[in-house]
């Protein structure tokens, strides 16, 4: 199979479904000639021009609330936030307006616009330009969160996003961008609410978001050497959460950890362990753990960056810990 | 700093509990798990063990054995060797803060944003701490899990606790060999059943080998009008007793059965080939064909509750065990998924520890019938109280040789009476009666419910 990386494969299900869907359109700060800051437009403007490639001003409250009524209007925008974090500006408009048209209008309006935009702590990004906020999203009824791990998998969510009729936030981690990896030729669309077991285990369960199913990997391929058997699972959409896939997992196993980058309080771990005790006390043979990035605004400095986030060494460390339980 | 050892809560709805005796006397020196005291609640004598290692301190003024008092009341310190110990009692008990209005807040909550560095488990007060995984699978196993030793942290046991023990399970062996109704004399007389299995010589102890030690030794009963206090346990059966006979509508139907067969399938049972494992007794018997018959008429498989009536999927017998210390009712699960030999072994099981006062609360609770057999006493027919929330209670009486029309003629037959105590909340007198008839049926014709 050929491989591509995360942003190409990405980009390749935007220029198809933008060549299947004349509706479809792009807003953004430097999405048009300029190919986006993360190469997310690159080449695009090329084949479809500037009506369907918009450069706006720095303005996210006004460009969402453009994109919002483009959507009630019938077309299906793609607003490129760049950074997520731009995204917060245009908060009011998104969960007043965006979230609810479709339940305020009982469903004669339909809500089909994509947001997406850069998370993830990586490269010395500082506390504006590092946030994660998908459990913000989680949060507010209506959305639907994704968060791809693999090439393949962004372009197969970014075409089924591309084809939902409700506001779906796809969100992609800095880490993973240039990340190359095998990608299906023709049509491969992902469906939401599907957990991938990445890789298979007997002794605990790992579930991991965004680049940290990475680190989880090479975690658990170091522990194999130490006879553990670690599962993980990569929930490629948080919201809808596929927790039955974790529930059975944990069947298995009867251990969970949770490894997110983003804070602990109110986050996805939480919203995991909840269900899990909810739905899976019986299976449990010890506490479900979480393991978080610091609570802190994301420093600047490299040395204290990396000693916020998660990574290989504190993942095993963690499940050592876990399994000893 | 001083570690104070208090009064455990041993149960969700323990109160207070006497402190029975200590297993270490003060300035002792204790080791974690070390035996500290024993703690009398509800039904169970269980003992406490140090959760710190030190000197043990009881101050003048704590409880003294014998002494009923709150959970969470202070009653020695542990102190590290050459630490000052506290002078007196601190002024007042240690109480539980729930209600009282100079409780202290706790601690305001805070965010735990690295909740992986984890703390360890901590231990459930009095018990060992278990997964809940490990206590379903030792529930499937049929494991007695509060013995075990966790390799958990912390001592909690988990998964592989309980299937280690699962694999080491083996015959219980090293009991003298007795009858039961030896096993219940011996413990009414208070003969040591160890020393009568020489003069036994390899066969079974019965009840005249009991008697004859007992008067041979002359046991006289105490002087009547002997004040003596009132137990926990009997705290609780009185409470019991009394809630069952003020709130339920108790009514008892009895019928008298032809117990000739079952008396022959019991002869047929103690004669034939016994693989080594104990004969089912009557009462074995009585709970296989109980269970097979509630199975049939579930309405009297079920309980009365403030706002429904719970008509239980699966039949729990309880069995009335007369113990030195009153009255305690262990639960056989699943009745009719066991064989009759499976559930002779567990009775005895069952009989045992209720009679070495062992039984765990888990052993005792969950019971959807109930079966009390009077008799061994000589008791032909009685007015059983419903053990409550439970709807029903079967009374049996002597199996006796009586005259009794059998195929047209008048012939010594082995008769029994049955009581059957239900309450008239949760079910009307028809159906009882038909559960009752259904038993009388199996009583008369076993192969019935053997094939059912």
């Amino acid at each position: 199979m050929r491989e591509l990386t995360f942003m190409a494969a990405t980009r390749e299900g935007l220029a198809e479904e933008m060549a299947r869907d004349p509706s479809i359109f792009v807003m953004g700060e430097g999405i048009g000639a300029r190919g986006g800051n993360f190469n997310s437009t690159t080449g695009l403007y090329e084949l479809y021009g500037p009506w369907r490639l918009r450069d706006a001003p720095i303005c996210e409250r006004g460009f969402t609330g453009l994109c919002t009524g483009a959507a009630m209007a019938g077309a299906r925008p793609v607003v490129d936030f760049m950074f997520i974090d731009f995204e917060l500006d245009a908060l009011g408009e998104l969960f007043n307006q965006t979230s609810r048209i479709q339940y305020m209008s009982q469903g004669r309006i339909r809500m089909p616009i994509l947001l997406r935009g850069c998370i993830g702590i990586s490269g010395s990004a500082g506390p504006h330009h590092s946030g994660n906020y998908y459990p913000l999203f989680m949060h507010v009824p209506g959305f639907r969160v994704v968060v791809p791990t693999t090439p393949a998998d962004a372009k197969g969510l970014i075409k089924t996003a591309l084809r939902c009729d409700d506001p779906v936030l796809f969100l992609e981690h800095k880490g993973l961008l240039n990340v190359r990896g095998p990608v299906p030729d023709g049509e491969h669309l992902v469906p939401f609410g599907q957990a991938a077991v990445v890789r298979e285990g007997r002794d605990v369960t790992v579930v991991a978001i965004a680049l940290q199913v990475r680190h989880a990997l090479e975690a658990a391929t170091r522990l194999e050497q130490e006879g553990v058997s670690v599962e993980v699972i990569d929930p490629r959409t948080l919201a809808p959460l596929d927790t039955g896939t974790i529930v059975a997992s944990v069947h298995k196993t009867g251990r969970l950890l949770i490894v997110d980058e983003d804070y602990a309080p109110c986050g996805v771990g939480a919203e995991i362990a909840a269900q899990i005790v909810d739905r899976a006390l019986d299976d449990l043979d010890a506490p479900i753990r979480r393991l978080n990035g610091a609570f802190v605004p994301t420093p600047y400095s490299p040395p204290l960056e990396s000693a916020a986030v998660p990574n290989v060494g504190r993942i095993a460390a963690a499940i050592r810990d876990l399994v000893a339980e | 700093m001083p570690f104070k050892v208090v009064m455990p809560r041993l149960g969700w709805t323990m109160e207070s509990g006497t402190l029975v005796e200590w297993r270490k006397k003060d300035g002792d020196a204790v080791e974690v798990g070390d035996i500290l005291f024993a703690v009398e609640s509800d039904k169970a004598i269980q003992e406490v063990e140090a959760l710190e290692a030190g000197v043990l301190h009881i101050p003048a003024g704590a409880p003294r054995p014998g002494q009923q008092v709150p959970v969470g009341t202070l009653l020695a310190y542990i102190v590290r060797p050459g630490e000052p110990v506290p002078a007196n009692m601190e002024s007042g008990a240690e109480r539980p803060c729930r209600g009282r209005p100079d409780a202290r807040p706790g601690t305001p909550f805070q965010p735990d944003s690295t909740a992986a560095q984890g703390q360890a488990g901590r231990k459930a007060m009095g018990r060992p701490a278990i997964s809940p995984r490990a206590r379903r699978l030792a529930r499937e196993l049929g494991i007695e899990w509060h013995t075990l030793r966790g390799t958990g942290r912390s001592g909690r046991i988990v998964e592989r606790d309980v299937r280690a023990a699962a694999a080491q399970v083996a015959p219980t062996a090293g009991a003298p060999r007795a009858t039961a109704v030896a096993r219940r004399a011996a413990e009414a007389l208070g003969v040591d059943l160890g020393g009568l299995a020489e003069a036994a010589a390899g066969r079974r102890i019965t009840r005249a080998d009991v008697e004859a030690a007992a008067s041979a030794r002359g046991v006289t009963a105490t002087a009547p009008g002997e004040a003596a206090p009132i137990s926990e346990m009997r705290r609780v059966i009185a409470g019991r007793m009394a809630a069952s006979a003020h709130t339920a509508a108790a009514v008892t139907l009895t019928t008298e059965a032809d117990a000739t067969e079952l008396v022959r399938l019991r002869e047929q049972l103690k004669a034939g080939p016994g693989c080594g494992q104990p004969v089912p007794s009557y009462n074995d018997l009585l709970i296989k064909l109980t269970g097979c018959a509630l199975v049939l008429h579930p309405a009297l498989n079920a309980s009365w509750g403030d706002n429904q009536i719970t008509v239980f999927r699966d039949v729990h017998i309880a069995l009335a065990v007369d113990t030195e210390a009153g009255l305690v009712t262990p639960v056989i699960r699943h009745v009719p998924a066991k064989s009759v030999r499976q559930i002779a072994a567990e009775t005895l099981r069952l009989v045992e520890r209720a009679r070495a006062r062992q039984l765990t609360p888990d052993e005792m609770s969950g019971g959807t019938f109930t079966i009390t057999n009077l008799g061994m006493y000589n008791i032909d027919a009685f007015t059983p109280i419903i053990n409550l929330p439970q709807c029903a209670i079967l009374g049996v009486g002597r199996i006796a040789r009586r005259p009794a029309e059998w195929q047209g003629e008048l012939a010594l037959r082995h008769r029994v009476v049955l009581s059957l105590t239900f309450d008239h909340r949760v079910v009307d007198g028809s159906p009882a009666a038909r559960f009752l008839d259904t038993i009388r049926q199996y009583v008369e014709i076993p192969w019935l419910w053997l094939v059912q």
